[in-house]
């Protein structure tokens, strides 16, 4: 299975690690690693996600992810490319 | 400004959010809210479970379109709301319950009655939140109501620690709700509206794929004129019966597992799927790798993650479907003029379906009662603007079937979770919410004992609901399957209920009216009597035939393809043009 890193926004609130972690366990997903740091706003973290999944599963896993409402954005890291841009807004969409 | 009490904080921003009535039971942690409810104009019903107070804020939620609101202690209240958190999750269903939790200081110390509600219900909750600050209630309240009650609705939990209760605070109820990741999208893009319209002209087997979504976004009047506008069969799901009306001739019922051989073999056979609000539950699809396996796919829906979960969608649109329809209703009408498909080849074939294989039943030899015909019956003598609850099992489908449903927010079940005991609870809401309309609850001998004590809170709340409990004096749905797959040994499934217990003795000891039917000729007479009654609940028991089974059936994990229409017998494919 193909790796995915998943750069995403949190807002700063108690739980919010609990509830990505909870996520991927409950929808079956496979976190290869997860990291959490601050970010120049005290008010917003960062996890830094390693995902393996094939195909559409990616767009599920960025959609549910989305839906958690303490979730602000999230970007997909492509490794040689520009970052893709993902936000709450499902933009996606087609 | 003065200050208040954290508690009189959260009841002043219940009033604000627009609460009428909310279904609970105090407890210690909660207690200092229940001081101030005392004095508030919201109208709090006493329940005696608080699964009860849940399933109730359900039905109260679904008929009215507003949010239902419960509350209940720390601990094992709050544990006792897990079940209708759950449901309201899988029925999406706006509903707010507040929990009260131990003092702050106490909690993460195993204190009496704490349990850690909010970590328990993250799975399934939209969203929940955990006070200690009492500043903080009216900001989370807003927030709760709005999340509940928008995008795709959904339970949210408030669980607010004691000691923020107690403590004094400012009272500020804001003015407007801005969450930075979570900003639901109810405009569809215009591009995706045309690329709908002009899949649509292409298609010379369209099905419109309804599901429980439309009638959450009162999108039934555009169904209806989409639906015209096209001349395409429509399917109403489980969860969206009501949504069409079933008296209109493109209705081809309901599809999935006990679906009607038209909606099953209709979305079967199509070239393209008009999916609104619907999410391709493995109930609807059976086995997947097999489901209309011809079929494009638009799928219109206001949550993204239901794109491409269980299938790939082609045109997908994002946002409420009502403004979806207002949308591609124009869009439509515009590429028709250029492209107007012949469908008549199509509906003929679905009429041939319809015709063929009506849904029906066998009275039983012995002249004992058939609970199809009791159900029949109900919704005949009731009438379409009745509100029918249900329990969980073959009376559920039976349901299901048998009802014709014309009107929306008339049909309240527990399709997603399949949740025992729902009937009376919402059936209680439902009342509470519609109070000048018939309510009957249709439940099953099993699924009556496990909620049934919210009688007592409808007979001393003037809550005057009708109970049918179809009495099979058995686990119905559940002995079928033991019939069909365990080569009738019936493990378990034998409840006993026309010895134990005396239905109508139970209901007279709750404050109701008890009544009891076994013969057919009486079924008419016994249901003109209950809706004659409506100053208090009434209980029928109706003491049915127990071998009856729910047909037609698709067998879980196999294919829609292999529907069966009585046992070992599938429909004469032959003789159809398909
Ligand atoms: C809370 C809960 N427990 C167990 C089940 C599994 N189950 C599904 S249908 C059913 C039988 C329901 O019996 P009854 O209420 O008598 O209805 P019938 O099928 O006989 O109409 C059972 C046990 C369930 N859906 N919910």
């Amino acid at each position: 299975m193909a790796q995915h890193t998943l750069e995403v926004l949190v807002e700063n609130s108690p739980g919010v690690l609990a509830r990505v972690a909870g996520l991927f366990s409950r929808r079956a997903y496979n976190i290869e690693r997860l990291t959490v740091g601050p970010t120049a706003n005290p008010e917003v973290s960062q996890m830094d996600i390693v995902v393996s999944v094939e195909g559409h599963a990616l767009e599920q896993v960025i959609a549910q992810l989305d839906k958690l409402i303490n979730v602000i954005a999230i970007k997909e890291i492509k490794p040689e490319s520009a970052p893709e841009v993902h936000d709450t807004q499902p933009d996606y969409q087609n | 400004m003065s200050q208040v009490t954290g508690a009189q904080s959260l009841v002043n921003s219940l009033e604000a959010a627009g609460v009428d009535v909310m279904f609970g039971i105090p407890g210690g942690a909660i207690l200092p809210a229940y001081d101030p409810i005392f004095d508030s104009k919201i109208r709090h019903v006493l329940v005696r479970h608080e699964q009860g107070a849940g399933h109730a804020a359900t039905g109260y939620a679904q008929v009215t379109g507003r949010v239902g609101v419960c509350i209940a202690t720390s601990g094992p209240g709050a544990t006792n709301l897990v079940t209708p958190l759950a449901d309201a999750a899988m029925d999406s269903v706006p509903m707010v319950a507040i929990t009260g939790q131990v003092p702050s200081l106490a909690i993460g110390t195993d204190a009496f009655q704490e349990a850690d509600i909010r970590g328990i219900t993250m799975p399934f909750a939209k969203h929940n939140y955990l006070i200690t600050d009492p500043a903080d209630i009216p900001r989370a309240i807003a927030e709760a109501f709005h999340i509940a009650s928008t995008g795709r609705p959904g339970p949210v939990l408030v669980d607010i620690a004691k000691d923020a209760l107690q403590k004094m605070t400012d009272f500020n109820y804001p003015t407007s709700v801005n969450l930075k990741g979570y900003q639901p999208k109810l405009a569809p893009n215009a591009q995706a509206i045309a690329d709908a319209a002009e899949l649509i002209t292409q298609s010379s087997k369209p099905v419109f794929y309804v599901g429980g979504g439309v009638i959450k976004a009162d999108a039934h009047r555009e169904l209806l004129e989409i639906a015209n506008l096209l001349g395409a069969p429509v399917v109403t799901t489980l969860m969206a019966r009501g949504a069409f009306p079933d008296s209109h001739p493109l209705h081809l019922g309901m599809p999935g597992m006990h679906g009607t051989v038209a909606a099953v073999t209709g979305l079967q056979k199509a070239d393209l799927l008009i999916t609104l609000g619907a999410r391709f539950d493995d109930r609807v699809t059976g086995k997947l790798s097999t489901f209309a396996t011809n079929a494009k796919v638009i799928h219109c829906d206001i949550d993204p993650a239901e794109i491409h979960k269980n299938r790939f969608a082609d045109v997908a649109v994002i946002g409420d479907v009502k403004h979806t329809l207002q949308a591609l209703i124009p869009a439509l009408k515009a590429a028709l003029k250029k492209n107007q498909p012949d469908l008549s080849p199509w509906l003929r074939q679905m009429n041939s379906l319809k015709s063929s294989y009506p849904l029906g039943y066998d009275q039983p030899s012995d002249g004992s009662l058939s609970p199809q015909y009791v159900i029949e019956r109900l919704g005949k003598i009731s009438g379409p603007d009745t509100i029918f609850t249900s329990g969980v099992g073959q009376h559920q489908m039976w349901a299901a079937q048998f009802i014709n449903y014309e009107n929306p927010r008339t049909w309240l079940n527990s399709g997603g979770l399949g949740t025992m005991g729902y009937a009376v609870p919402a059936a209680m809401g439902a009342k509470v919410g519609a109070p000048d309309t018939t309510v009957w609850a249709i439940d099953g001998d099993g699924c009556f004992q496990m909620t049934n004590q919210e009688l007592v809170t409808c007979a001393l709340n003037n809550i005057p609901v009708k109970i049918a409990i179809i009495n099979n004096e058995s686990l119905g749905m559940v002995r079928q399957w033991q019939t069909l797959f365990y080569e009738g040994r019936y493990s378990n499934t034998s409840l006993e209920s026309k010895r134990v217990p005396n239905f109508p003795m139970l209901a007279e000891a709750m404050g109701c009216v008890g009544l009891s039917c076994e013969r057919p000729e009486d079924v008419d007479a016994t249901i003109e009597k209950a809706m004659s009654i409506n100053d208090q609940p009434v209980v029928v028991d109706f003491r049915v035939h127990r071998d009856a089974m729910v047909w037609p059936m698709v067998a879980a994990g196999t294919s829609n393809d292999d529907i069966m229409i009585a046992r070992e017998t599938a429909p004469d494919w032959d003789s159809q043009e398909l």
